[in-house]
């Protein structure tokens, strides 16, 4: 498993198709909820994992399932939490439910990068 | 010695702080004689917040902590002897020091130099201080002058640990990236 984090815009799916450019890419905020245990790299994770919540899934099986049947996934996710606590509840469980389920996933991979201004940094691997 | 440790939420922060603190409180010379002090700055109001708090006293559980309760002013603390310092978190301070309960609020400036004030007297009173922060001020939203206030407050403060502190590490889905290194 290989991860591509960063802030909102700062050019990680560009640079994830640089890096890895065989790889068939899904969009996690429209695809199939199935697909993305198929799939060779998803982008928009974190939209993925706000709809697997409303589905009223539980949070932690997302990255045990993840890594038992999509092991070699490429996953690319915008980096959320590092602002002020949002007051409506559902956003206050995703964003720590996002952090939770990205950390596991990052625990688990062998590569971790992170994108500012387009350029990526390995932080891991 | 002064660890600061920052991340957004749900980052592993917190687990990444309390190895770090085990990790140096094992060398010392008299490790045993003295417990770990956990500097608890969360107020106990509702149940998330309970649940919080649950999650991670389970995570200390068994490790030789003392649960010292400091949600403010923390310049009149006193310590018992100890191994080192687990303050968590300086976000939470921060909201404690600003907002009064009556609803008004303070200067922030003034605010940064008590608080501060507070994290001077604690790391007098310990070799080992690990202190956990929070990344605030990353997001897309126009806050009200109160919380602009706020993020300013922890921004600032922020700033003046990573001065004094020996070490500063930002935690990323639980990988940590070194900021500082004296």
């Amino acid at each position: 498993m290989i991860m591509v984090i960063g802030g909102a815009y700062e050019g990680k799916l560009d640079y994830a198709g640089k890096q890895y450019p065989e790889i068939c890419w899904t969009d996690g905020e429209k695809c199939g909820m199935e697909e993305i245990f198929r799939c060779g790299g998803v982008y928009n994770f974190h939209g993925y994992i706000a709809r697997w919540m409303k589905e009223g899934k539980e949070a932690s099986e997302l990255p045990k399932k993840i890594k038992a049947e999509n092991p070699a996934l490429i996953i690319v996710t915008d980096e959320v939490g590092c602002g002020i606590v949002p007051t409506d509840p559902f956003l206050r469980e995703y964003r720590e439910a996002a952090g939770r389920i990205c950390t596991e996933l990052a625990g688990f991979s062998e590569e971790v990068y992170r994108v500012i201004c387009g350029i990526g940094t390995k932080i891991k691997g | 010695m002064i660890h600061l440790i920052t991340g957004g939420s749900g980052s592993g922060k917190s687990a990444y702080a309390e190895n770090e603190l085990l990790r140096v409180g094992e060398l010392q010379t008299d490790a045993g004689r003295y417990p770990y002090v956990y500097a608890a700055t969360m107020r106990p109001y509702g149940e998330e917040t309970m649940r919080k708090i649950m999650r991670h006293r389970q995570m200390r559980a068994g490790k030789g902590f003392v649960t010292l309760e400091c949600p403010s002013g923390l310049s009149g603390v006193a310590l018992p002897e100890n191994r080192g310092v687990l303050l968590e978190c300086v976000s939470n301070l921060a909201a404690n020091e600003l907002f009064c309960e009556d609803g008004t609020i303070k200067d922030a400036k003034e605010t940064a130099e008590k608080i501060i004030e507070g994290i001077r007297c604690i790391s007098r009173q310990t070799e080992n201080l690990v202190i956990v922060t929070n990344e605030v001020n990353a997001d897309a939203e126009c806050y009200s002058e109160e919380t602009e206030r706020y993020i300013f407050l922890v921004g600032k403060v922020n700033q003046e640990i990573a001065r004094m502190a020996d070490r500063v590490t930002e935690v990323v889905y639980g990988i940590p990236v070194q900021v500082k290194i004296r």
